[in-house]
């Protein structure tokens, strides 16, 4: 049995990563959301929603995931998943669980969600609140996540981990088997959007991050039958980089709250690429032939040393918004490869990051940004 | 994880199996996952949407395709043991 698509660029869409709002309760300063976020005003309608559905279907989309800002802040979310189970799209919600209803919940269970992963920003309440800049939300986490299992739906619990809250890995670990919980992503914060601005704050030591690994490895023996564990290692300290969106356009298709489309959700860093629009574009078209999603394609647009690399067609050299954001280049090899000639730069800082004391968090807001 | 032959099969949850137009083949979808199952793997699949103990598959495989139910067994719990590693199968808790 294989896993994914066979022959890169000739296969459909697995995914669809629907933005349905960049609206959030909560305000984690490692958000991937952009810094400009889209207010309510632009945001899609449901029919608009409903049409991006059946053509994302048409198109081979096999999984949808309803991602934000907070997903369940749209009172039309019953009606997209009840669209995406007509169509036969696997629908994935992923939430922060603070405010939604074991009603809302039902409802949403009624129209069809096959799988629902919820954050938790910390296993500490205290901070839990601190992170997510939000009152009471670790018991309301809870709460929801057992309404979620109450209710037989599948549940993943997301931990996003940093030099704040990586110590307690142990106790997320214990949480996710307390829950119930059928998988655990414990991934490293990646350092786009709003935890790019944050990254001082954020970055955890070379030995926290060996910590986790082998605090992973451990559980994974322990638990392994019960509970699948993802992990997500922090690009900064990595060998080689992610494959990042599984290939620019190869997998991955993400529709922003104003229906922008986006071969991944970090792509609107990279000058010069134009988003084609949902409410202007058919999604085949923008798939198969816009200039965005064209644009690094294949191989011929890579540089050295990744060009002649053996495992370019593994991880198609990166991440090309990274390699953009730290130099400035997006045709780079991404620099949290070892074989770049940047690669010792970046590593030293994110030691220098760690090693000094965390600046204050700049937190995701949707006013216009201040410190905090 | 071993799979003794009267224990009760089952998709894990939150795993489903469907016939995809597109791509003209079966797909198994689950949390962050597609995996393509090869025709073989379909056939069983296809039957664990209730639960089945590895006894029940081997005979109604065996039957199906003609074929001695021993050999088929073996193949069939090796395939298990696989799927049950990856999370898309799962053994039913006797307990309930
Ligand atoms: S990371 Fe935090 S702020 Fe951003 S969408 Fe998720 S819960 Fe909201
Ligand atoms: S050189 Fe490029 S292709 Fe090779 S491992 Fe590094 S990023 Fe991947």
């Amino acid at each position: 049995m294989s896993t994914f698509a066979r022959d890169p660029w000739t296969e459909p869409p697995i995914g669809l990563l629907a933005e349905l709002t960049h609206r959030c309760p909560l305000a984690c300063p490692y958000c991937s959301n952009p810094i400009d976020l889209v207010r309510r005003e632009r945001e899609l309608s449901t029919a608009d929603w409903l049409c991006v559905l059946d053509q994302a279907a048409e198109l081979g989309v096999l999984q949808l995931h309803l991602s934000g800002g907070e997903p369940t802040l749209r009172s039309d979310l019953e009606a997209i998943v009840a669209h995406a189970r007509k169509l036969e799209i696997y629908s994935n919600l992923i939430t922060a669980g603070v405010g939604v209803s074991e009603r809302r919940l039902e409802a949403l269970a009624q129209a069809g969600l096959d799988h629902v992963q919820l954050s938790v920003q910390d296993i500490d309440p205290e901070g839990c609140d601190r992170i997510g800049g939000y009152r009471d939300a670790l018991a309301r986490k809870i709460a929801f996540a057992r309404a979620v299992r109450r209710l037989g739906l599948p549940l993943t619990l997301n931990a996003v981990v940093h030099r704040h809250n990586l110590d307690r890995l142990e106790g997320f670990i214990d949480l996710a088997l307390e829950l119930d919980a059928d998988r655990l992503e414990v991934a490293h914060v990646q350092y786009y959007g709003w935890a790019l601005v944050n990254r001082a704050a954020l970055m955890p030591t070379r030995g926290q991050l060996e910590r986790s690994v082998a605090i992973v490895e451990e559980a994974r023996a322990r638990f392994g039958d019960r509970l699948l564990i993802d992990f997500v290692v922090p690009d900064y300290y990595a060998r080689h980089p992610k494959p990042c969106t599984s290939g620019w356009g190869r997998a991955v298709i993400v529709v922003a709250p104003d229906g922008r489309v986006l071969p991944c959700h970090a792509a609107h860093v990279i000058p010069g690429l134009v988003f084609a629009n949902v409410k202007d574009k058919p999604l085949r078209w923008i798939w198969q032939e816009s200039p965005a999603f064209q644009r690094f394609r294949g191989f011929a647009w890579m540089q050295e040393p990744c060009r002649s690399c053996p495992r370019r067609e593994i991880d198609f050299g990166g991440c090309r918004c990274q390699a953009m954001q730290l130099l400035g280049d997006p045709e780079a090899t991404d620099p949290a490869c070892s074989l770049s000639p940047h690669h010792t730069r970046i590593m030293a800082m994110a030691d220098a990051e760690a090693a000094a004391s965390p600046p204050t968090f700049r937190y995701r807001r949707l006013e216009p940004a201040s410190s905090c | 994880m071993s799979v003794a032959a009267e224990d009760r099969l089952v998709l894990a949850r939150g795993v489903r199996l469907r016939f995809d137009p597109v791509r003209n083949c079966h797909v198994l979808l689950a949390p962050e996952r597609v995996l393509f199952p090869c025709p073989t793997s379909v056939a069983i699949l296809e039957r664990l949407r209730e639960p089945r103990t590895l006894s029940d598959l081997a005979r109604e495989l065996a039957s199906e395709f003609d074929a001695p139910e021993e050999e088929i067994a073996q193949d069939v719990a090796a395939l298990m043991r696989d799927l049950i590693a990856q999370h898309v199968v799962r053994v039913e808790r006797r307990a309930q």
